[in-house]
């Protein structure tokens, strides 16, 4: 199988030849940015150097797909948010504690929201990356849910306070701020995506499962009708409580946390949907050996969790090192299975 | 030792037997409330249930019938933000519920805490609160804040992106021996330890006790960055924020 044929099957829960190492979030880090000349922020706004840094998922550390959308921010922008776009070694963040919508009146996505530089720049790189790797690896995209739009545009504690307040009024927000996750996931698809993520934070460090089953669920379930690619929900942070609402969103997988225990998870998805985790980030992946790495990896593989990823962006400290033993751990896991199998 | 029953109050009653699940936890807080007289009860309540507006009444119509302010803000709003705290940490609310109790916590203060301060009576600890800098982060700074200003603290909030120099300014201005700073990033957190190093070079180390938090930060990392201290929640950080100042005041008598 190539690559991109493992990403796509694992992702419809079909067999594969091994498990895939899979990025439906960031794997940009300092060390990749200077070897390949392409650095934060322009990393994060021009089409060639995003391409060129999401690349080195494959070519330098050897996972099956490559994702050019390192930050949560290119809609944001795109939006009308205001931006601190930091430096080389800092994540871009929205300036939330200047929001730009109150009410949902406010809400409009500009006419030129999919030719703006911010989105404009995604689609290129999406374009440079499917021309490059055609058929051989999986190019995943990334769109934000309206939840997660929600904390950038009305800022976090009025987003939240809101839904406490008046859930109805939420509602009719979600609803209009739902067009850009599916013009955006569109464009996306059309310049040649084989897979999206979508992150929409609604996780348990924040707000409760039944919220996720009041406000999210259902609209979830719309964006797997009408997104014809396999689509990666991702949520931070303890999220097992509302697993079983999203194991029924017909989303192709779930981009979980390592709050959540593989063997647990896998539970309660009960074979609806696959997973695709959860290497620890700051304690794992930064700060710690290839040997932990590789316990982590081999835990979800035990599992039996689809698709091998870090949990989320990869601090952008981590070391190549670090990186390279998750696809060359779950190599040696597979070769132990076919010895084991074979003796 | 007090009984549920004796709580005037029916939604205290209740709440305390649905929520509070350890005996001893349990007891505690029936204790704490039984000895309050219905109209802090009343308060507590409301703040409980998140009703801004309600907070607002009642502790206007206290302040009204002379029951001193202290009172009003122990009794009433304080003890009710300890409920919320543990219905926090044992995940039976979330976020935006903390907000709606934090934001009628705010409504009875803003009638207590002119007669507090004209009246000179100190706060438990003044405590700097901050995002380190390049983090544009809040939330989890802010509901730390929220927490500690409902257990009777002030605090002085520097938002996001602080420097250290803005702490280390902030510290002196205002006297504090408390900083707590706050970073959702990777890449922010070694920021926490170039503050604490700012504060070593300006040789104020001693004079301020440091605690940190945030989603990616660990013990180990606080540890290594030479904080004094980690809280992985808001109700933590009160928790460290009272025997910070506890062991503060001890080395100082």
């Amino acid at each position: 199988m190539t690559s991109r044929e493992r990403v796509l099957a694992a992702l419809s829960r079909e067999p594969v030849d091994r498990t895939p190492c899979c990025n439906p979030t960031s794997l940009a880090t300092v060390e990749l940015m200077d070897l390949v000349d392409a650095r934060f922020p322009d990393a994060n706004r021009k089409g060639e150097q995003m391409a060129r840094l999401a690349a080195t998922g494959y070519t330098e550390l050897g996972f099956d797909s490559v994702m050019p959308v390192f930050s949560i921010i290119q809609e944001s922008s795109a939006l009308g948010c205001l931006m601190q776009w930091e430096g080389k070694d800092n994540w871009p963040t929205v300036k939330m504690s200047q929001p730009i919508w109150r009410e949902p009146d406010d809400i409009s996505i500009p006419s030129n929201f999919l030719t703006h530089p911010d989105t404009q720049c995604v689609l290129e790189a999406i374009r440079i990356l499917k021309k490059e790797f055609g058929e051989e690896v999986a190019v995943i995209g990334k769109t934000m849910g309206p939840w997660s739009l929600g904390y950038h545009c009305f800022g976090v504690e009025r987003f939240l306070l809101m839904s406490h307040d008046d859930p109805g009024k939420t509602m009719v927000c979600l609803d209009k701020m739902k067009e850009s996750t599916i013009l955006f996931g569109q464009a996306q698809i059309e310049a040649g995506a084989d897979a999206l993520t979508l992150p929409d934070h609604a996780t348990g460090d924040l707000v409760s499962g039944e919220y996720y089953e009041r406000f999210l669920r259902e609209m979830h379930t719309e964006f797997a009708a009408m997104l014809a690619v396999p689509l990666i929900l991702h949520i931070c942070g303890r999220t097992v409580d509302r697993m079983d609402g999203i194991a029924r969103t017909g989303m192709a997988a779930f981009h979980f946390d390592s709050k959540n225990r593989p063997q647990e998870s896998m539970e309660v998805v009960d074979s609806r949907i696959a997973l695709v985790g959860n290497i620890n980030n700051p304690e794992t992946l930064f700060a710690r050996s290839p040997e932990e790495v590789r316990v982590e990896v081999r835990e979800n593989l035990d599992a039996g969790v689809q698709l091998i990823a870090p949990e989320c962006a990869i601090p952008l400290q981590t070391s190549i090192e670090n990186l390279k033993a998750i696809p060359e751990s779950v190599r040696e896991w597979h070769r132990e299975k076919a010895v084991s199998v074979g003796s | 030792m007090a009984e549920l029953v004796d709580l005037q109050n029916k939604f205290l009653r209740d709440e305390l037997g649905e929520y509070v699940e350890e005996e001893a936890e349990r007891q505690r807080m029936v204790d704490l409330y039984a000895e309050t007289k219905l109209s802090m009860q009343n308060i507590a309540a409301a703040i409980i249930d998140g009703r801004h507006h309600d907070v607002d009444r009642l502790t206007r119509e206290a302040i009204d019938d002379d029951v001193q302010a202290l009172e009003v803000m122990d009794d009433g709003l304080i003890a009710g933000m300890a409920l919320v705290g543990i219905k926090f940490r044992d995940n039976f609310i979330f976020v935006p519920e903390v907000l709606a109790c934090a934001r009628a916590m705010k409504a009875g203060m803003a009638h207590i805490e002119p007669i507090l301060s004209a009246s000179g009576i100190d706060p438990i600890g003044k405590v700097i609160m901050g995002t380190v800098k390049g983090d544009l982060h809040d939330i989890g700074k802010n509901l730390c804040i929220m927490m500690l200003r409902g257990a009777g603290f002030k605090v002085v909030d520097l938002g996001v992106d602080t420097s250290p120099d803005d702490f280390l300014e902030a510290v002196e201005e205002h006297g504090a021996n408390l900083v707590g700073m706050s970073a959702l990033l990777t890449t922010t957190m070694p920021n926490m330890g170039r503050t604490i190093e700012a504060f070593i070079d300006a040789d104020l180390r001693d004079d301020v006790k440091v605690m940190v938090g945030g989603a990616p930060v660990t013990p180990e990392f606080a540890d290594d960055m030479g904080a004094d201290a980690y809280g992985a929640d808001a109700v933590e950080c009160v928790e460290i924020a009272k025997r910070l100042t506890e062991e503060s005041a001890s080395a100082h008598q």
